[in-house]
């Protein structure tokens, strides 16, 4: 969540939402949430799991350079 | 008693992590506005019925703005940006830079806000550099979610 955070606060393209998937439960059953933290970009489910800085960011620019 | 009675009276911090807050909050080199937004709220699962979310929300954002000069709130009922409640909206100098949490923040994700709050009072990013050029060249809008739980 904080790298989330990190990356919205550094480019003005990226907003960043934590989402409390219980309090939440339709949207998370929608999002496939089994594991956490499940990182859904652009309302496409992505990955379950913390990762480190550079693959974070490999894995959200990934969609936007396709 | 009720979880919510119970709640009422728990003090967010307990007395040995009060201190480590306010120290990280020191960090702070410019104001930082939390904006709760209230609004309906969704069903919550069986056990947690009792709970008042949006209330704790205001309360926990309460406590921590009293921890630091710099970490002021405001209360908003259905303000526009927000698509679910209760929710907190991160805002550095008062400005919406799009980081919100979504529901209550417990446990370990109250961490992760506090984190949030402490990079948003920070004038420069605490990204690597290359990391930083890496979003600069980012030519359309992302919209990242983070689900979690409270553990």
């Amino acid at each position: 969540m904080l790298l989330a955070y990190k990356v919205a606060l550094a480019s003005p393209r990226i907003r960043a939402a934590g989402i409390e998937a219980t309090e939440f439960p339709a949207l998370a059953d929608a999002m496939d949430v089994w594991a956490v933290p499940r990182i859904v970009v652009n309302g496409v489910p992505q990955w379950d799991g913390a990762v480190p800085e550079r693959v974070f960011l490999d894995r959200i620019l990934a969609p936007a350079f396709e | 008693m009720k979880n919510a009675d119970t709640l009422r009276f728990m003090p967010i911090f307990r007395a040995d992590e009060e201190p480590r807050v306010r120290e990280l909050l020191e960090a702070l080199e410019r104001p930082v506005e939390l904006l709760v937004a209230h609004g309906p709220e969704e069903t919550p699962l069986p056990g947690a019925r009792d709970v008042d979310f949006g209330a704790e929300t205001e309360r926990i954002v309460e406590e921590l703005a009293a921890l630091s000069d710099r970490v002021t709130y405001r209360v908003e009922t259905e303000p526009e940006g927000f698509e679910r409640y209760p929710a907190i909206a991160v805002r550095p100098d008062g400005v919406d830079v799009g980081i919100r949490y979504y529901g209550l923040p417990w446990g370990y994700e109250l961490g992760s806000l506090i984190l949030g709050v402490v990079e948003a009072g920070k004038r420069d990013s605490t990204l690597r550099p290359e990391s930083v050029e890496r979003l600069s060249a980012l030519e359309q809008d992302l919209s990242i979610d983070v689900f979690v739980t409270p553990t």
